[in-house]
């Protein structure tokens, strides 16, 4: 191994490992205060930032708050009950946050120092980057099952088998979603369905994606435990579940580990459907790129807390169902609209594409406005009335109930 | 000279992570280890440069079965992992004549053309080629190979749903 080829490995994934933990810290910050905003308190405000003259008089709307939380989790007990597999309870938090660290890497986000290592070191320009990213963000389930078997706990234990029903039923249609990008892509190369889309070309502004946006919203939220999908970590019923008996440095980790696994996903998500580093003045600033990167996903971001701050949890029962009985067929549905799409705009040319480039925009090119135009609007029809239709199908047959002794 | 060692630390993983996922008495620890294992045979397919094969032996094999695996053992009443119990050992011997016999077939391939000839055209493993080849010859064995797997997971629920009485008239659900 050359001392070429260790700087390029570091080069490309130091700045990560710095990068996000960092905006983990601000993200926690901008969660609890939203949220306090959202139920009408105040949140965080007194812990200034430390190391500026002022840190504790001006306290900058409580931004220190994050490392004061931090240094607290270092120095807290680390407490292990005594019937806990030891081994197993060490290694739940570290397996927790390994693949959501890992998945960061498939992320194609041009930061400027990457432009200078060669191109083995880069992991979003493999060939199959998209299943590598679902085949390593499973592997948080397991760490998930690992600490709420380890505890030997019930209700941690009832956390890791929600957790694992959970994710592994959303897990389907957040792939079958991301299905629709490759067909219009031709690609399963991370950087070459973000190029796909520069300019304003972004798959959300399609039908069919902007249908497997939601749907890959929805199944995200899911996979990330977060609200209104944190069945696993319900305080109110199973008591934080799978981390019920992990404290001090452990619980940061497992936060940790779920906050950069929100950063991932949510990346993964504008990778596919928002259009990657596009935006407004990249041609001529290709630095932009990554401001606009990191942007949408705080878009996303923002967009998960105002929904945590909003919706109440779903029932185990309604949980389920809405997987396996509304995502999964609609999502199957959208590839069916995204195939026929794609059929219908080619008329017979598809065998003449070039391989090389994305088959969506080559199809657009000579493509009759009209045709266009019908195909948006059935495409829309079809996925409102299936949606609906699935809806009724799916809503639990509940009567009204009857009061026999009131009134 | 790098892949060399890697190899050997991944093979040494993997031997490692078979033997104790066999030789556990705690499942729960013999299933973790079997997915050590898998995790380990991937890193072996990234050397080969078959980063395809690679990801889905996570996706399948740690994601799918490694799952299924703790699912099962979860619906069973060992939930703990372990139980005092002891396996029995008998047949042994025999256990170990069939694992070598099918040692030896899946490596028969490879021994019938022992001085192994020299490798004239390197296959190519990318995602691309694949695609290629399962588009092009192997299309209708994909399909039927969907269809037969449709068919086992309908087979499936409606095993699981088993015999549901008819419904009385006008009973309350």
């Amino acid at each position: 191994m050359s001392l070429e080829l260790i700087r390029d490995i570091l080069v490309a994934t130091v700045p990560l490992l710095l990068i996000f933990p960092t905006l983990f810290a601000f993200t926690t910050w901008l969660e609890r205060k939203a949220l306090a905003r959202i139920q009408n308190r105040i949140g965080p405000n007194k812990v200034g930032v430390p190391l500026t003259r002022y840190g504790g008089r001006f306290s900058l709307f409580g931004l220190g708050q994050p490392m004061a939380d931090g240094i607290k989790m270092l120095f807290k007990e680390n407490i292990v009950p005594r019937d806990a597999d030891r081994l197993f309870h060490l290694l739940a938090p570290i397996l927790a946050l390994i693949p959501a660290m890992l998945v960061l890497c498939f992320l194609p986000i041009d930061f400027p120092w990457i432009n200078n290592i060669q191109d083995s070191v880069k992991a979003f320009m493999l060939d199959g980057a998209v299943i590598f990213f679902f085949a390593i963000t499973g592997l948080n389930t397991l760490a998930v099952f690992m600490a709420g078997w380890a505890s030997r706990n019930k209700y941690s234990l009832l956390g890791g088998m929600r957790a694992i029903a959970q994710m592994v039923s959303y897990e389907i249609p957040l792939v079958l979603s991301a299905v629709i990008v490759v067909m219009m892509v031709g690609s399963l190369n991370a950087a070459e369905i973000a190029n796909a889309q520069a300019g304003w070309n972004w798959f959300i502004f399609t039908p069919w994606g902007l249908a497997a946006f939601i749907i890959f919203f929805i199944a995200a939220l899911a996979e990330t435990n977060r609200s209104p999908f944190d069945l696993p970590e319900a305080e109110s019923e199973i008591i934080a579940g799978y981390f019920t008996e992990y404290s001090g440095f452990k619980f940061a980790l497992f936060f940790l580990g779920e906050y950069i696994a929100m950063f991932a996903i949510s990346g993964l998500a504008v990778t596919l459907f928002l259009g990657g580093g596009a935006g407004p003045g990249v041609a001529a600033l290709p630095w932009l790129s990554v401001i606009w990167f990191l942007v949408k996903i705080f878009a996303l971001i923002a967009v998960m807390i105002w929904l945590r701050g909003t919706l109440p949890r779903l029932r185990v029962d309604q949980l389920m169902g809405f997987a396996w009985k509304f995502l999964l067929p609609l999502s199957i549905l959208n590839i069916f609209i995204a195939g026929s799409a794609l059929h219908l705009l080619a008329g017979g040319r598809l065998a003449g594409l070039d391989e090389k480039q994305p088959i969506l925009r080559q199809l657009m090119e000579g493509a009759n406005p009209l045709v266009v135009a019908g195909l948006w609007i059935g495409a829309l029809l079809i996925l409102y009335v299936a949606a609906n239709g699935l809806n009724q199908l799916s809503r639990a047959k509940v009567r009204p109930r009857e009061y026999k002794y009131a009134e | 000279m790098s892949e060399q060692i890697a190899f050997w630390i991944l093979s040494a993983i993997a031997v490692l992570g078979a033997l104790v996922a066999v030789r556990k008495r705690n499942l729960i620890h013999g299933v973790f280890a079997l997915m050590i294992f898998f995790a380990a045979l991937s890193g072996l397919f990234l050397l080969l440069l078959a980063e395809f094969i690679a990801a889905v032996q996570i996706l399948v094999y740690i994601g799918a079965v490694g799952i299924l695996l703790l699912f099962a053992i979860m619906l069973t009443e060992r939930v703990a992992g372990d139980d005092g119990r002891r396996m029995t050992s008998r047949g042994w011997f025999w256990g170990l004549v069939v694992a070598a016999a099918v040692f030896v077939v899946l490596l028969l391939p490879a021994i019938q053309q022992w001085p192994t000839p020299e490798v004239t055209q390197a296959p190519d493993p990318s995602v691309e080629e694949l695609g290629h080849k399962l588009m092009n010859p192997y299309v209708m064995t994909l399909e039927v190979l969907a269809l037969l797997l449709t068919a086992a997971l309908i087979g499936a629920v409606t095993a699981a749903q088993g015999m549901r009485k008819p419904k009385e008239e006008g009973s309350p659900e």
